[in-house]
């Protein structure tokens, strides 16, 4: 891992393109601010990796039987799912 | 029936089966980047996302406010601009569900995949107020 020193206001550059900066300090927590383009995702490392994991448990297989699919409590009218009213 | 108001169509009606696009593809599997969304009345409201490059794999959806009315997802402003979304019925949302035995099925509400209804381009995004959700929300089941 590159490890680089930088004070509030300065900025690291990767790949000519996208920018981080560190904004300020507030005790143990560090203010950053990234400019990528629109194509380059940047999430928090924990919601990145939770939201991988959960899409992985999600993953279903449909070699055997369709799973039977649970009877949800509609709330409301879906206006959009009722093929009735959708024209 | 509401026949006043005038709905955005749903790009995914019953029966049909139409292909959107991921140029990042989902989180965890970038390189699956075309999906065909399937629906049908007997399993309504779910959806079901097939990898279109490894048939053999799906994911399970819901349009989320069919059954959590009260979800209000904040769409960060990067994520609508990318999408070419310029108004909120521009927008589809499809949640992620994990079935789970013993009607304990969860929905993810913290990375919906927002889909352009009609450039049919989409991502799975992270909401800028997920702290407030779960990637495991307990589906309303009967």
């Amino acid at each position: 891992m590159l490890i680089l020193s930088r004070k509030p206001g300065e900025t690291v550059v990767i790949d000519g393109r996208i920018r981080v900066k560190v904004i300020r300090l507030e005790g143990d927590v560090v203010k950053i601010g990234i400019e990528a383009p629109a194509e380059i995702s940047v999430h928090r490392q924990e919601v990145y990796d939770e939201i991988q994991r959960n899409n992985k448990e999600a993953l279903t297989q449909p070699a055997g039987p369709r799973p039977e699919l649970p009877r949800l409590v509609r709330k409301k009218e879906n206006k959009n799912l009722s093929p009735a009213t959708s024209k | 029936m509401n026949t006043v108001e005038l709905e955005a169509e749903n790009p995914f009606a019953l029966g049909s089966e139409t292909v959107i696009h991921l140029p990042g593809g989902l989180l965890g599997f970038e390189t699956y980047k075309r999906y065909s969304v399937l629906s049908n009345a007997a399993e309504e409201p779910f959806y079901w996302l097939k990898v279109l490059d490894e048939p053999s794999l799906s994911f399970l959806a819901i349009s989320p406010f069919d059954v959590l009315p009260d979800y209000q997802p904040d769409i960060a402003a990067d994520d609508v601009r990318s999408l070419g979304i310029e108004c909120p019925d521009d927008a589809f949302l499809l949640n992620i569900v994990t079935l789970r035995p013993r009607g304990r099925s969860t929905v993810n509400l913290k990375g919906p995949i927002v889909v352009n209804r009609f450039s049919l381009v989409a991502k799975q995004v992270v909401i800028a107020n997920a702290s407030e959700y779960s990637v495991q929300h307990p589906l309303p089941a009967e």
